[in-house]
């Protein structure tokens, strides 16, 4: 292996890519670009199976989701193996998850929900005083308007309106879900 | 025109909607799911939990329609706690 590629220098640079186009979905990171700006001594011959073997142990993190003693223990099986790791290499890959690890996850979650997301919220609570349908006085109404949506793609605004009794069987709705949510979060 | 006393949580002077929307829509059914998310082809531990939710809507007209989405449980726990501000006003209104 050449020396560079061994030097544990510009591996940090090199999984901070890799997280880039594997977990954060930005385009343009190539084989080519990694090479060029972290090992510019290194063949692309030789590059590439290296940064193979890198994606492939951070996506094994990733995808186990490992805390810090499946890490250590994933990550000392590699500096045994053929063809492995150093151990300043896996020094640095443990340290890039610790500080990582949140975001990439939360990337994953991202991903992999596959509905639209609630991105925004904003309401406001008015007082009707009068109207043409019918002789309310004073019949507090809430308008609320979700913005409903995908990354990427554009929003759609939904606004609707509430009022008092409304309000309440929505709530009781919710609390429902926080008492699920609860017994979800309970230790077995 | 509805007259309506504004008493709007910014500041606004104009007597309308300030709403992206144009339309106000009725919430007719409000349906929930508490979801675990177990295990993808990106992430065999994914292990988490995520509110969908399916609204029913109808507008002016009396159409009615479907709208869907997720949250993450801070998500979720943000817009419960955002309709109990509501519900605190709305009472004292």
């Amino acid at each position: 292996m050449a020396a560079e590629l061994e030097s544990s220098k510009c591996l940090s640079g090199l999984l901070s890519g890799l997280a880039q186009d594997t977990f954060y979905g930005h385009p343009g990171i190539t084989e080519e670009l990694l090479r060029s700006q972290l090992y510019p001594e290194v063949s692309l011959e030789e590059f590439r199976p290296f940064l193979a073997k890198m994606k492939g142990i951070l996506k094994s993190i990733a995808s186990a989701d490992m805390d810090f003693n499946q890490l250590e223990a994933f990550l000392t099986a590699q500096t045994k193996k053929q063809g492995g790791i150093t151990s300043e290499q896996a020094a640095v890959i443990s340290k890039f998850w610790k500080s990582h690890k949140t975001k990439i996850r939360e990337s994953l979650m991202n991903q992999s929900c596959w509905d639209r997301g609630l991105r925004g919220l904003s309401w406001r609570v008015d007082g009707k005083s009068q109207s043409r349908h019918s002789a309310q006085i004073h019949t507090p109404v809430a308008i609320m308007e979700l913005e409903i949506g995908r990354s990427g793609q554009e929003s759609e605004f939904l606004c609707l309106e509430f009022d008092e009794v409304k309000v309440s069987q929505v709530l009781k709705k919710l609390s429902e879900v926080e008492e699920s949510i609860s017994t979800l979060m309970q230790p077995a | 025109m509805v007259g309506t006393l504004n008493r709007a949580m910014e500041e606004s002077s104009e007597p309308q909607l300030d709403a992206k929307s144009k339309v106000t829509n009725q919430l007719i059914d409000f349906q929930w799911k508490l979801g675990m998310a177990v295990s993808s082809d990106s992430c065999r531990s994914l292990k988490y939990p995520y509110v969908a939710v399916m609204l029913k809507v109808a507008d002016h007209s009396g159409q009615v329609k479907n709208k869907s989405f997720e949250m993450t449980i801070p998500q979720f726990q943000n817009f419960y706690r955002q309709f109990k501000e509501i519900a605190a006003i709305i009472e004292t209104v």
